[in-house]
């Protein structure tokens, strides 16, 4: 038996995996300010839904997977640890000026960010090496000392070392950082080389002080979680989810605790690619999670998991860069909590201010005023207010009656459903100028694309965005309400490694390109023979980021081999990137040199088989609907029929109007639109109707 | 939908929805744009835009872009193409880059593509516009401010030339780019760059006025004009009215008069009416130089001032522009040029002048509103860098992205310190040093903003920044054209100055030499060329900044305790706690 736990913002999910390959959820609230309560709190639901005591239930299983906000959480609210930067003499505002770049040029409300390590705790270290990696100054380690005694005296309690080109030559920060465990001894360091070879130094930075400042305050909480779960009987393995989409050790996690930030979204995408390509033959998956506050998206082209290095912690040029890679997963403001408001001119915007969980929508009685989209779910009937969360929680139509009728119908003039629907086309619209940004974008057609449906709010809307978007197939996955969970119950231990070497294409350095390929070959070995050891397989995928000569963008290309074999290998790698970037730009210029500039490794080691779970139902619904009154643009208000999710039977046939429930989830089908249970027990829909997929 | 339906007005979420799409529309043609050119001007500083104007040639939809760039311009370039070609079809693709054909300086190559829908009308206009490494000027420069005229600029200009028939490129265009462009390979890219955004702009229309028909997207047009006019006026009636005049004066550049360029802009604000002027009439003639501003600069400066002093969600498109009035002459400095008047630098230096003088006008007029001047450029850390890379035996040119820190107070917030000048609005990315160092063959020695050089306020202005930098291995030669070392930024509304700017060379003994405002320049190995950036004004006066803001100023290094305690009258002890009683009595005294 193995558990998956994703600790989000509202709820503790859980997935367990059953013995029989069976799978069960469950939800528990999330403890702000103890988030092992709400872990433990889950585990106790799955423990007596099983009917046996907690230590017996959670002795039996191998282990643990955990996903975690508590690392972004920290970073968001400033409550890390109190940390120094130590760079180059002479570049002592690296995170003062960050990389410049704004997103509204004519909005002056908006104060410039401040640098994650204030300036005054910025010490500068006297050396100075070069784009080859020549030393042009020696390093000053008599002042390398001074500074640690200023580290003394403020009572810093983390160390970040970036130093210019440190990735040509780490000499200096390795030196750096022998005098910092000498004479600093008990204080987290983070070195910037080792951490995240990428250039660009404010990234590198970045990356590297955020990394440091998580240090003590991760280390704190993994111990207590540990802790916790081996004293209420747990005896298997610990492993938490990576921004990269994979597992990894707790104690790794520990050394480099910023590859955890983004550990809830990054397995969705694995989750949804793994139920898409066992439902559908497109290519292209689009894979959606809709929550709160947050509407996340990401694209799996062909397979391939995205990438980005870009990833920012809040908003782009305002939050602080992570500067490491991550699961590209796009996040735009909109979800169950959007706020729908009218502007002085009378267009209806969703969003971006959102009501989060906390008042959260007018419907929950907690204090929201304001109209939101579940509000507008709730007047057009999508949502029963009776079996929210099982019936956890009672919801009130009339709130979001009136808030909807205040706040949008009287001031458009239109009816009380007219604006609830209205509201729902909007928010529609930005999740679908949000997955048009990873699309279209990038030269993919999303009408060639089968787009995954998930998070418990996802049903509301998810027919109207595949039609608006074009896709032929709609998936609703039964584990969708607990999509980063159940992905981290597939995934596998990963680890990503990376050298940093230049060569173009014209003047290919063979001997070069090979040895860098050599050594990521070593680290990845290193990682199957350790961590990875009691893995049923192991894999290594090769890629480098390149990019036209004077282009300073550089695409993910994947290397179809592990060495270059000469002058056929280096014409197959070119044919390889002008075909990339033809379809990510619409646009290749065969004539141009590339260049490479990184060098990537992918190690994979899967613990487990490949195969879905089917979801044991722990609930069954209380006082059963037949028929639920609901609103749609086109018929009004109709009866329409409600269905159980576990009643379905393989293969049957849903046609809309129609509602699919359980207790996580309400899925609309909208009129002319049709669903089937498919073998997974994901609904398979065809947006425009017809036999189903 | 068929073209006989009767259109009903649309309501608030249909409006949304379809601003929505032609706005994603513009994205994805800047995206593309962004992620395929070549040169740092443009994948760097973001210098390039892309907009959709209607048939009619009125501005309707912009991806976030410099500001200088396309507030006006489209709509005159669009008129020009269709006045010299009208037989145009679908495929054809038109190249402008004349300042006296509505574009804004030779620098931004512009394509426009005619959007023709399938039933063969015309549409919209797509245009890409992209800010070049080189366009062939005399000098290796895109920026030639002490050009007497456009001959001595020496580019090729483009008045709407046909460079595409059935979407296949003209060859003699090509061609002759190739011949006069200096690395003529990153031109042709940034050219492929262009063709591709608009390509994909073009595809994305068509596919949107057959997906809803033209008579609903037509209506939109309409009432999307009628809706930005009304938050317009909404935004102006929040003003207080009247008529001031400001001026702001560019350093004396060759070719300029000995005191500078003084620009004047007089705004009359009519909160009642909901109009507002801008009047540049009264301005000196056109100057033998570069600094002349084209019709499209002028006014878009004025508009940028406009649009910095009031509500930013006001949307900037043909219909808010309604409300706006801009007052021009014939061959003034920032009115409308006549050819060979040069304008090579007109989307910087003078515009600035007119922008910051637009905007200290309004906030002198209406409490509240306008904003302190921004720093000027372009300081050597911002300069054309150009020379034989030692490594490979290879020419560059390009444009570097160093240094920048002229970000101005408003009544809101403190400044956007990565601010380059008024008409970036921050949009502009800063190099890094190790990409800076590895593309070109040179040292960034250091970089580093200095204390006490912030325009003072109650809301504070950019600090200054000191760049150092020098070729590795050969010689190196900068262009750059640094106005700011005599007329640093006001403050607006008792905020004080931020710094000037100032350049020298450093010699390998340590001395110095100072070097010209605007000069091309060649460094020799062992020297170091040091630019010291503009910081930007303040807003507001200095002793109504909070005394925790000013602590935590001087903690950070921005200010020193001396000048917390003479210039925001705040008595800070050495360890950096605020001495209530102290600074009481200073700002009592103050």
């Amino acid at each position: 038996m193995r558990f998956a736990c994703d600790t989000g913002g509202t709820f503790t999910d859980l997935v367990v995996e059953h013995d029989d390959g069976s799978w069960s959820m469950f939800k528990a609230e999330t403890v702000p300010g103890d988030p092992p309560a709400g872990v433990l709190a889950v585990l106790a639901k799955a423990a007596e839904a099983a009917q046996a005591p907690l230590d017996e239930y959670l002795a039996v299983a191998d282990s643990f997977i955990h996903g975690t906000t508590h690392a972004i959480n920290a970073v968001i609210t400033g409550s890390t640890a109190k940390t120094a930067l130590l760079t180059t003499q002479g570049h002592k505002d690296i995170l003062y000026f960050r990389e410049g770049g704004r997103l509204e040029p004519f909005n002056h409300t908006v104060p410039y960010p401040a640098p994650y390590v204030p300036r005054r705790l910025t010490y500068e270290v006297p050396g100075r090496i070069d784009c080859a990696g020549a030393v042009l100054i020696a390093l000053d380690e008599a002042a390398v000392l001074d500074i640690i005694e200023s580290l003394k005296a403020q009572h810093i309690e983390a160390v970040a070392v970036c130093l210019i080109w440190s990735i040509s030559n780490n000499a200096h920060e390795t030196r750096v950082a022998e005098l910092l465990a000498e004479h600093l001894p008990g204080v987290p360091v983070s070195i910037s080389h080792q951490l995240n070879p990428v250039i660009r130094e404010f990234r590198r930075a970045s990356s590297t002080a955020i990394d440091a400042s998580l240090k003590p305050t991760m280390s704190r909480y993994l111990n207590d979680l540990t802790g916790r779960l081996r004293q209420a009987g747990f005896d298997g393995r610990v492993l938490m989810l990576t921004s990269q989409g994979g597992m990894m050790d707790i104690d790794d996690v520990a050394e480099a605790p910023i590859r955890v930030i983004n550990s809830g979204p990054s397995t969705a995408p694995l989750a949804g690619d793994f139920f898409a390509s066992r439902a559908s033959t497109l290519k292209n998956t689009i894979v959606a999670d809709t929550g709160g506050t947050t509407y996340d998206v990401s694209l799996v082209r062909q397979g391939r998991i995205p990438f980005a290095r870009e990833m920012w912690i809040g908003r782009p040029f305002i939050g602080h860069m992570a500067g490491f890679p991550s699961v590209d997963v796009k996040s735009v403001g909109a979800g169950g909590g959007s706020i729908a408001w009218i502007d002085a001119g009378g267009v209806l915007h969703v969003g971006p201010q959102s009501a989060g969980a906390d008042p959260g929508p007018a419907c929950y009685q907690r204090g929201g005023d304001r109209a939101t989209v579940t509000d507008a779910s709730m007047v057009l009937g999508y949502i029963d207010p009776d079996f929210f969360l099982g019936g956890e929680m009672a919801l009130d139509t009339d709130a979001s009656s009136a808030v909807i009728q205040r706040d949008v119908a009287d001031p458009m003039n239109v009816s009380l459903e007219e604006a609830a629907s209205a509201i729902i086309t909007i928010a529609t619209e930005n999740m679908v100028r949000a997955i048009e940004e990873i699309t279209v974008n990038q030269g993919i057609d999303p009408s060639q694309a089968i787009l995954i449906g998930g998070g418990g709010a996802a049903g509301l809307n998810s027919v109207l965005i595949a039609r608006r978007l074009g896709c032929p197939e709609l998936l609703i996955p039964e584990a969708g309400p607990v999509m980063s969970a159940t992905g981290a119950l597939i995934s596998d231990l990963r680890n990503e490694y990376r050298q940093l070497f230049f060569t173009t294409l014209q003047s290919f350095d063979l001997a070069g390109a090979n040895a860098a390929l050599g050594t990521l070959e070593t680290q990845c070995q290193a990682f199957i023979d350790g961590p990875g050891a009691a893995a049923i397989d192991s894999s290594i995928e090769y890629r480098v980021e390149a990019r036209y000569k004077n282009q300073v963008w550089d695409i993910e290309v994947p290397l179809p081999f592990s060495r270059f074999n000469g002058k056929a290998d280096i014409e197959a790698f070119a044919d390889i990137f002008h075909q990339e970037h033809l379809s990510l730009f619409a646009v290749n210029d065969p004539d141009s040199d590339i260049e490479i500039v990184s060098w990537l490794a992918t190690v994979r080691c899967p613990l487990r088989a490949s195969s879905a779970g089917r979801m044991r139902f722990a609930a069954t619904r209380r006082g059963k609907q037949n028929l639920r009154s609901i609103f749609f643009d086109e018929l009004g208000r109709v009866d329409a029929p409600v269905f159980q999710f576990g009643e379905m039977k393989l293969n049957q046939r849903v046609k809309g109007p129609a509602i699919i429930e359980n207790e996580f989830t309400t899925v609309v089908i909208n009129p002319g639109a049709g669903a089937r249970m498919n073998g997974d027990g994901n609904l398979a829909i065809t947006p425009w109707g017809e036999s189903g997929i | 939908m068929t073209d006989n339906t009767e259109i009903k007005p649309l309501n608030g979420a249909q409006l949304a929805i379809l601003n929505n799409r032609l706005e994603g529309i513009a994205q994805k043609m800047a995206n593309t744009l962004m992620r395929t050119g070549r040169s740092g001007v443009l994948n760097r500083a973001k210098d390039f835009s892309c907009c959709i104007v209607t048939a009619d040639c009125r501005l309707i939809a912009t991806a976030d872009s410099l500001p200088i760039h396309v507030l006006s311009g489209a709509d005159h370039m669009a008129r020009v193409m269709k006045e010299f070609h009208p037989d145009f079809q679908r495929g054809d693709a038109f190249m402008n880059n004349s300042p006296y054909h509505g574009c804004s300086h030779p620098a931004d190559h512009t394509l426009l593509v005619p959007v023709i829908d399938d039933a063969g009308d015309h549409r919209f206009t797509v245009l890409a516009k992209a800010h070049q490494a080189d366009i062939g000027n005399s000098i290796p420069t895109t920026y030639h401010g002490a050009a007497v005229d456009v001959y001595e600029e020496g580019a090729l200009i483009f008045p709407s030339v046909k460079v595409q028939d059935n979407f296949e490129d003209n060859m003699d265009f090509v061609r002759m780019c190739e011949m006069r462009i200096r690395v003529p390979g990153q031109w042709r890219g940034d050219y492929l760059a262009m063709v591709g955004s608009c390509r994909i702009g073009e595809r994305e229309l068509v596919g949107l006025i057959g997906e809803v028909g033209w008579p609903l997207l037509e209506q939109f047009v309409r009432q999307w004009f009628d809706y930005s006019e009304n938050r317009m006026i909404e935004a102006i009636g929040r003003l207080q009215s009247g008529t001031q005049s400001a001026s702001s004066t560019h350093d004396h550049f060759p070719g300029t008069p000995e005191e500078g360029i003084r620009i004047t802009s007089t705004v009359s604000i009519d909160s009642a009416a909901a109009r507002i002027e801008v009047d540049l009439r009264d301005n000196p003639e056109a100057l033998p130089c570069g600094l002349n501003l084209s019709q499209a600069c002028a006014e878009t400066a004025a508009m940028v001032g406009v649009f910095n002093s009031i509500d930013h969600t006001v949307p900037k498109n043909a219909g808010s522009f309604r409300r706006i009035d801009i007052r021009l002459r014939e061959n003034s400095v920032c009115g409308i040029p006549s050819h060979p008047t040069s304008c090579s630098v007109a989307t910087t230096n003078v515009a600035d002048r007119v922008a910051n003088s637009t905007q200290m006008a309004i906030a002198e007029i209406s409490e509240g509103a306008g904003m302190a001047e921004v720093g000027a450029v372009i300081a050597p850390s911002a300069g054309v860098i150009s020379g034989v890379d030692p490594r490979n035996g290879e020419p560059y040119v390009n444009q570097v992205f160093l240094g920048f820190t002229a970000g101005a107070a408003s009544p809101f917030a403190d400044a956007w310190v990565t601010t380059g000048h008024v008409g970036n609005g921050g949009m502009c990315f800063l190099d890094s040093v190790e990409l800076a160092e590895l593309y070109q063959p040179i040292l960034v020695y250091d970089r580093h903003i200095l204390a006490d050089t912030a325009g003072a306020g109650q809301q504070v202005g950019a600090n200054c920044a000191y760049i150092e930098f020098g070729p590795v291995g050969g010689p190196m030669d900068v262009g750059y054209v640094s106005d700011g070392v005599t007329n640093g930024p006001k403050g607006a509304r008792g905020g004080q100055s931020g710094g000037c700017a100032d350049q020298y060379l450093l010699h390998p003994d340590s001395s110095k030499e100072p070097l010209p405002a605007c000069a091309q320049i060649t460094i020799e190995d062992g020297q170091h060329i040091v630019a010291i950036t503009t910081g930007g004004g303040g807003y507001g006066p200095p002793t109504l900044r909070t005394p925790e803001s000013v602590a935590l100023d001087a903690a950070e290094g921005l200010i020193t305790r001396e000048y917390a305690r003479e210039v925001y009258g705040v008595a800070l002890t050495s360890d950096g706690v605020i001495d209530e009683a102290a600074t009481a009595a200073l700002r009592r005294a103050g």
